[in-house]
């Protein structure tokens, strides 16, 4: 009973306790300031081994214009993972839309401001119809948007089974490949646009606000008197509408519609939006977190390129990067509650 | 205290931080053999940091743990467990699909033999542990056939099964009606006189006075009170907690309401089994109250009045008018909220803000503009602050995770939510649920103000006590069907108990 005697176990103790808190603080900060470290460590390292050819303005310039496509798909995404959903079709849908694109400007002869918007409310359509197999028929999203995604693959090779090269009006290949404005290429403005459209969505309307909720207990987002299920669908359709535009970018850069092409941007896009949940934010996904988590990869991928590593180190490199993202944000998620 | 014999378990100096927040401060605690050992306080108070602690699922930043003299380190819950310590929290860790007997054996060293798991030992093993407190019921029972009493014997079970000296038990009566909180209290008593220790956890004060040979008591992360069974009566004990005298609950000044145009009015509302034409009224400026057994239909007629189910029969009114609220957004929209029962799991965004979470069921009203979806930040600040401060919600500030907060002061901020200009009518569902004494009478006031300024405010709960102290008029609900109606001063836990019970069996099977 007298605490005197018990004191130097007690201090003891208190020296062996205190590493578990430190570290708890180190995961902490790793997690959420860990993709900016690495970014900026990526920078200054590629600087120091390649100055000449990393650090200079064209090699930035470039770095953004190839992720401003990625960029966009994974904005989308991020909304649907916002409200708590997956979609794994964005990658098939951006191919689809990028190939009918083409089809209507060039094949059907539709003039680029109609063809263009109509691909756009395509793609809102589809991320409709997800929304609603996943909201109203109650699939799990993975299974639905994966059979959507596929279903669009076939549709794809149904309308047209080779690349649509012939007749692509200049205007068309213009969006992307344009003369740029004070030397910034096209994407990287729309994307910016893209990117501050959703932004401030998520930030400054009550959509944006509800969307959060449901994400992040639909329960009582539900019985806040949220609409639970058009919240989920909006998020889907902008999902799709991203797509479309991410594909509509990629054949004007390609100067062709072709089946496929742009089903790789669904890994990217995963990547950079669970890297982005882990940076700033604990485990939240944001539109901010996103476009860093798509200039880490992008970055990533231009050393590769610049120090001419082998081309079957880039699938590693981005399996890599994926599983570190997600590991990332379930961590940062694990030490904001602590 | 010099003369006892030295206790098996011993916790001194135990101190915790989180952040800025100090939740446990060099805290002693001795616990013997063969004692069941109450532990109360106010929510917040330091009870779930210290039994987390021996849990070993938190580190303490610096204090000591001996066991039958022997310095223990407990780094994690398997460390607990070797220790013979074993905790029992309300929502009973057991797989649902999964017999009695597998859950009792789960995680637990198995008898080997040639390697493969002796299941004929094993059974053994978990049959002697049950049989021990008395089990009755098959023990291969799915657990999710069981009732919660039934669950909570088997939980006890897996504990006696790795040879646990300590069970603390967290709120163990929270959810068993009396009868079976009786059963728990004689196997808590056997299982004391058998040398097992039980700490024993609940807001319940009567229960732990009755059950308790020792009380401590904790405010603020500190010990402030340990009693021998006898020192303290429940007023004693209340002031212990609180730090301060509180009257005795008593009813308030009986008011005078005009009973004439109810502002809120079911009409012979019907859903399945669980609500059988179940009519009341609601007049302005009285608190009524929803009283009966967990099941007996209350929330479901809350949830009915709300749109988050379907109603089968009958309908509401509002104002005279009827309204069919067959989803929840038309059910606010007409000026209708509901407090829900369960207020981490329906109620908050645990990692979202205060003010995100007072304001996310009235965001069209915080537009900039009216008519244009952006938000205008001010004016969101301006509510949730001025709700902040009229309920006088306990944060940091409004910007802070609604997830630190205690529970007195989540449910406040979940009150808050529904106080705009539009409401009409207020359910609260079980609204001092785990709450501390404290934050319970704010809680009360609360709903009276909302009563005075002509909200109908419409409270459910199974806490007989809160509907007495806080109702003007209590309709009482047994089996989905309207079994009483009492008003002011005829309103007594007695009578609320008598009605609650008033279709089940006439004889009254509780004592």
């Amino acid at each position: 009973m007298t605490p005197t005697t018990l004191a130097p176990a007690a201090a003891g103790s208190a020296t062996a306790v205190a590493p578990g808190g430190r570290r708890r603080r180190v995961l902490m900060i790793i997690s959420r300031y860990g993709t900016l470290i690495g970014l900026l460590g990526m920078i200054v390292a590629f600087t120091i081994k390649a100055p000449t050819t990393f650090l200079t303005l064209p090699n930035f310039l470039n770095i953004l214009n190839q992720s401003s496509l990625t960029a966009i798909i994974a904005a989308g995404l991020t909304m649907t993972l916002v409200v708590g959903e997956f979609d794994l079709s964005i990658g098939y849908v951006a191919s689809f839309a990028g190939l009918i694109v083409v089809g209507f400007v060039a094949r059907d002869g539709l003039p680029v401001l109609i063809g263009i918007p109509l691909v756009l409310l395509i793609g809102a359509a589809i991320g409709t119809v997800n929304g609603f197999l996943v909201t109203k028929v109650r699939i799990n999203a993975v299974i639905a948007t994966l059979g959507v995604g596929t279903i669009l693959v076939g549709l794809g090779f149904a309308y047209s089974s080779f690349p649509i090269a012939a007749g692509v009006p200049a205007e068309f290949i213009s969006i992307a490949l344009g003369k740029p404005i004070l030397g910034i290429p096209n994407p990287i403005f729309i994307m910016l646009v893209v990117l501050a459209i959703l932004w401030v969505i998520l930030n400054k309307t009550d959509l944006g606000q509800k969307m959060q909720a449901v994400g992040g207990n639909i329960e009582a987002a539900r019985l806040s008197g949220i609409r639970v299920d058009r919240v989920k669908m909006f998020a889907f359709a902008t999902a799709g509408v991203c797509a479309a535009i991410t594909g509509t970018l990629l054949s004007s850069l390609l100067g062709s519609g072709t089946l496929a092409a742009a089903d790789g941007y669904l890994l990217d896009a995963f990547a950079a939006v669970f890297l982005g949940s882990a940076t700033l934010r604990d485990g939240e996904f944001h539109i901010l977190g996103t476009l860093i988590g798509v200039l880490i990869i992008a970055v990533g991928f231009n050393g590769l390129s610049i120090f001419g590593a082998p081309t079957f180190f880039q699938p590693i490199f981005k399996g890599a990067i994926l599983v570190l993202a997600v590991g990332l944000s379930t961590l940062a998620r694990r030490y904001s509650k602590a | 205290m010099q003369s006892e014999p030295t206790a098996w378990l011993q916790v001194r100096q135990f101190s915790k931080h989180f952040g800025g927040a100090r939740a446990l401060s060099e805290v002693d605690l001795d616990i013997h053999r063969g004692e069941v050992h109450g532990l109360v306080g106010a929510n917040g108070a330091g009870k779930s940091t210290l039994i987390r602690s021996l849990a070993g699922v938190i580190t303490p930043d610096s204090g000591t743990v001996t066991i039958d003299g022997v310095e223990t380190r407990i780094a994690r819950p398997s460390d607990a467990e070797a220790a013979g310590l074993a905790f029992i929290h309300q929502e009973l860790n057991l797989v649902p699909h999964f017999t009695s007997v597998q859950n009792i054996l789960l995680g637990a060293p198995k008898a080997k033999r040639f390697g493969m798991v002796d299941w004929k030992t094993s059974r053994r093993v978990a049959t002697e542990a049950a049989e021990r407190i008395g089990v009755q019921f098959p023990l291969d029972r799915r657990v999710d056939e069981l009732s919660v009493a039934e669950r909570w014997l088997v939980m006890i079970s897996k504990a006696l099964a790795r040879n646990a000296t300590m069970i603390a038990m967290d709120e163990p009566t929270a959810s068993l009606s009396d009868a079976e909180s009786h059963q728990l209290f004689t196997v808590v008593r056997d299982l004391a006189a058998d040398g097992v220790a039980i700490l024993y956890v609940s807001h319940r004060l009567d229960e732990v006075l009755d059950l308790s040979d020792r009380i401590t008591v904790f405010r603020d992360g500190r010990v402030t009170e340990t009693a021998v069974r006898g020192d303290l009566d429940k007023r004693g004990l209340i002031r212990a907690i609180v730090g301060r005298e509180v009257a005795a609950a008593t009813r308030p000044e009986a008011k005078v309401v005009d009973r004439v145009d109810p502002i809120f009015e079911a009409k012979s509302v019907s859903r399945g089994t669980a609500v059988k034409d179940v009519s009341f009224q609601l007049y302005k400026g009285e608190v009524l109250g929803l009283g009966g057994l967990v099941g007996a239909g209350r929330t479901e007629v809350a949830r009915l009045a709300f749109g988050a189910d379907k109603i089968e029969g009958g309908h509401f009114e509002l104002q005279g008018k009827a309204v069919a609220p067959n989803s929840v957004p038309l059910a606010v929209a007409n000026g209708i909220g509901l407090v829900p029962e369960e207020r981490r799991s329906e109620g908050l965004m645990l990692d979202k803000s205060v003010a995100y979470n007072m304001n996310i069921a009235v965001l069209e009203s915080l537009r900039s503009i009216p008519g244009l979806p952006f938000l205008s930040s001010a004016k969101g600040r301006v509510r949730a602050q001025g709700l902040v401060d009229q309920l006088s919600i306990k944060t940091s500030s409004i910007n802070e995770r609604i997830g630190g907060l205690s529970g007195g002061n989540q449910q406040k901020a979940l009150l808050a939510r529904w106080l705009t200009p539009n409401i009409k009518v207020l359910f609260l569902d079980e609204p001092s649920r785990g709450v501390d004494i404290g934050a319970r009478q704010e809680i009360h006031a609360a709903i009276r103000q909302l009563a005075d300024d002509g909200i109908g405010a419409i409270v459910i709960s199974s806490d007989v006590e809160e509907l007495a102290v806080l109702c003007d008029r209590v309709v009482v609900l047994c089996e989905g069907v309207v079994s009483g109606e009492i008003v002011g001063d005829e309103i007594t836990e007695q009578k609320i108990i008598e009605l609650s019970y008033a279709h089940i069996d006439p004889q009254g099977e509780n004592e």
